[in-house]
C-alpha cells in the first residue's frame, strides 16, 4: 500500500472514541524506533498489539480523574484498552496472553499514540483495567 | 493522509527491531506524551501507577522493577524551578541524572507519602543510578 505520511509520523486505523466509527491515530517514527531497538518482543508488541487495541478496544477511557490540576495538554486524552489473544517474550516469540492483564494504548489530544503497556485487569471484569473507575474521568466507549 | 495497513506497520517495526541481547538501558523523552520513559531491561513489562507523576514498570518474567514513566515533564520542570531551585546544581554538562529526578519526585511530595510509594521511588533511583542513565537538560527545561 502506498503511504502518504506526515513528516515523522504514520497513520493507523482506529476506532473513534466519540462516534465508534473508523478513524485514524498517528504514531511517530521516533517512538517506533525507540521501542523497536529495545527487543524483538517490544517491536512485535508495538507492531501488532497497538493496532489491535486501537481497532478492537474492549473500552476507551478519557481523562485522568486524580490529576486535579491537570494542564491543557491533557484535554482529549484517551486510553484504549484491549484483551489481546497473545503476548510476546523479549525474543519476539508469541506466548499466551498474561492472565488478569489488559493492554493499554494512550492517545493524546492530537490523536497521537504515545505509550502502550500491559496493566492489571479489574477483578470483576477482566476486559477492563484495574481501578478504572478511580483512574479515569469517564468511559468514552 | 493514507492509513498504513496493519501488515505493513508490523513489517516496518520488525525491520527496525534489535535483539534483546543488544539492549542498553536508556531514558527517552516523548514530546507527544510529555513524558520520560526509562527502561533498564528488555523484558516485557506491566505497569503500576503509583501517583500522578510516576508509573512503575515491572518485569513480566520476574516481577522486579525494571523501569518507569515520568508523566507531565513540563509541569514537573515548572514545579522544580519554583519549589526546588537548588535542583539546578545537579545539572552537569547539560545532562540531568535520572536518579536525581526520582529523588526530586520524592521531595516534591505534599504531606507524608505512603511508605510503598517512597520505596518505589527509592528503587527507581537505585536502578537508574546503577544503569547510569541521564537525560538532556533541554528535555526538561529545568533551570
Amino acid at each position: 500500500m502506498a503511504t502518504d505520511e506526515k513528516p515523522g509520523r504514520i497513520s493507523l486505523r482506529a476506532i473513534d472514541p466519540q462516534t465508534g466509527q473508523e478513524s485514524e491515530v498517528l504514531i511517530s517514527h521516533a517512538r517506533m524506533h525507540a521501542v523497536a531497538r529495545r527487543s524483538l518482543g517490544h517491536a512485535r508488541e508495538c507492531g501488532e498489539l497497538v493496532p489491535h487495541t486501537l481497532q478492537h478496544p474492549t473500552a476507551i477511557f478519557e481523562g485522568l480523574r486524580r490529576d486535579e490540576d491537570e494542564d491543557k495538554r491533557a484535554e482529549g486524552w484517551f486510553c484504549y484498552c484491549s484483551k489481546p489473544a497473545c503476548s510476546y517474550d523479549e525474543n519476539g516469540v508469541e506466548q499466551p496472553p498474561y492472565p488478569k492483564q489488559v493492554f493499554l494504548v494512550f492517545v493524546n489530544r492530537d490523536k497521537v499514540a504515545y505509550n502502550w503497556r500491559w496493566a492489571k485487569s479489574d477483578q470483576t471484569d477482566d476486559r477492563l483495567p484495574e481501578n478504572h473507575e478511580q483512574r479515569f474521568e469517564r468511559r468514552a466507549l | 493522509m493514507t492509513i498504513m495497513s496493519n501488515e505493513e506497520f508490523a513489517k516496518r517495526m520488525m525491520l527496525m527491531a534489535r535483539p534483546a541481547n543488544e539492549f542498553k538501558p536508556e531514558a527517552t523523552y516523548d514530546a507527544d506524551g510529555d513524558c520520560i520513559e526509562f527502561l533498564a531491561k528488555p523484558d516485557p513489562f506491566y505497569e503500576e501507577r503509583i501517583d500522578d507523576l510516576v508509573t512503575v514498570y515491572y518485569s513480566q518474567k520476574t516481577n522486579e522493577v525494571i523501569g518507569s514513566m515520568v508523566k507531565g515533564v513540563s509541569k514537573l520542570a515548572k514545579r522544580l524551578a519554583e519549589k526546588l531551585p537548588g535542583f539546578a546544581i545537579t545539572i552537569e554538562d547539560g545532562r540531568i541524572r535520572l536518579e536525581h529526578l526520582f529523588l526530586a519526585g520524592i521531595w516534591l511530595q505534599e504531606g507524608k507519602p505512603p511508605a510503598i510509594r517512597i520505596l518505589a521511588y527509592k528503587k527507581l533511583a537505585e536502578i537508574a543510578e546503577r544503569a547510569s542513565v541521564d537525560v538532556p537538560e533541554a528535555m526538561c527545561d529545568a533551570r
